[in-house]
């Protein structure tokens, strides 16, 4: 069936096979790109509100002082998976986001960006440290950051793929009117799914970086030694 | 039944379990789904002021929720256009 082929159109510098995703992708970055250059000179204020909604998405579940360092990255993924789930809509292109690699390309950098954010946060041991708090959950805990990956994956391609294939299995059955109805039910699908993604990976940003604030506080408040004895009591529990 | 290649035989129990299973497999999260969704109205009426952040709570548990059901779907597609039994069994 068409829905799930993605052929290769051509091969760059002889080598590199392009297929069609990447063709529709880079149509996409021309089409954000030219958009924004748009906006930004017919109404400015436009803009903002777009800022302005995601900066309060992020802020509901991420609790830090300064969102900054992380803006850019979740409004991005927002904004790019936004658009690609909604492209299927103009005849003739595919939302990028209906090739599985697509979605694995936007998980994995969710994963490494976590990574980095903790990292970046607490510096390499402090990182390992959070992430096997008794030592016994250090597998555990890589094994839930590759599952959380595979579930970012499967849930955003599985999504906008089924919602195209119903479309083109009804498309097959009666061509007139009755699809509109399915698109626009995978239009809200598409919404939908880049706001979960955005809020899940904000969830992780959040699960890699706020403990430690936590900690400093109390740390500042002088509550460095009750805080040590509270850790000691509770690894004794567990 | 015994005249059947083995080649037909798996396509057509693929077949009887690709139906049972996206039956069963959309039929739980389906209820559990609307078990949230019930409960999250019913905080929503009953403390109107903690609705947006009892509605981005519902509307990720919900999408975690419909993750099994989307991995169900996969599974049968996978089962239904890429069988990997026919192959590996029968060379085809």
């Amino acid at each position: 069936m068409n829905v799930f082929e993605h052929p290769i159109l051509f091969y760059l510098f002889g080598i590199i096979p392009i297929r069609d995703t990447v063709v529709m992708t880079w149509i996409l970055m021309v089409f954000i790109l030219v958009l924004v250059l748009l906006i930004r000179k017919a109404f400015p204020s436009l803009l903002e509100t777009v800022l302005e909604f995601i900066t309060a998405m992020v802020d509901d579940v991420l609790d830090v002082d300064n969102l900054n360092p992380y803006l850019p990255l979740l409004g991005t993924l927002f904004i790019f998976i936004l658009l690609a789930n909604l492209l299927s809509i103009v005849p003739g292109l595919k939302s990028p986001t209906s090739d599985i690699n697509t979605a694995l390309a936007m998980a994995l950098i969710v994963l490494f960006a976590v990574q980095f954010y903790g990292i970046r946060q607490k510096g390499f041991w402090g990182y390992v440290k959070t992430f096997s708090d008794p030592i016994w959950l250090f597998p555990l805990e890589i094994v839930s950051q590759i599952s959380r990956t595979l579930s970012l994956t499967l849930r955003l391609f599985g999504n906008i793929m089924s919602g195209d294939l119903i479309v083109a299995i009804i498309f097959s059955i009666i061509p007139l009117i009755v699809p509109v109805a399915l698109m626009s039910l995978s239009l809200l699908t598409g919404v939908l799914q880049a706001y979960v993604l955005t809020i899940l990976a904000t969830l992780y940003i959040a699960s890699a970086v706020e403990i430690n604030i936590e900690d400093e506080k109390m740390k500042k408040a002088g509550f460095g030694k009750k805080l040590t004895r509270r850790k000691e009591i509770t690894n004794g529990k567990s | 039944m015994e005249n059947l290649d083995p080649n037909t035989l798996i396509t057509v129990i693929t077949i009887i379990v690709a139906g049972v299973g996206i039956v069963i497999g959309t039929i739980v999260p389906a209820i559990m789904e609307g078990l949230a969704a019930g409960k999250a109205l019913d905080g929503i009426a009953r403390q109107p002021d903690a609705a947006p952040q009892i509605r981005t709570t519902m509307i990720i548990s919900m999408a975690l929720l419909e993750t099994t059901a989307i991995y169900v779907l996969l599974v049968v597609l996978v089962l239904l256009f890429a069988n990997p039994l026919i192959e590996r069994f029968f060379g085809g």
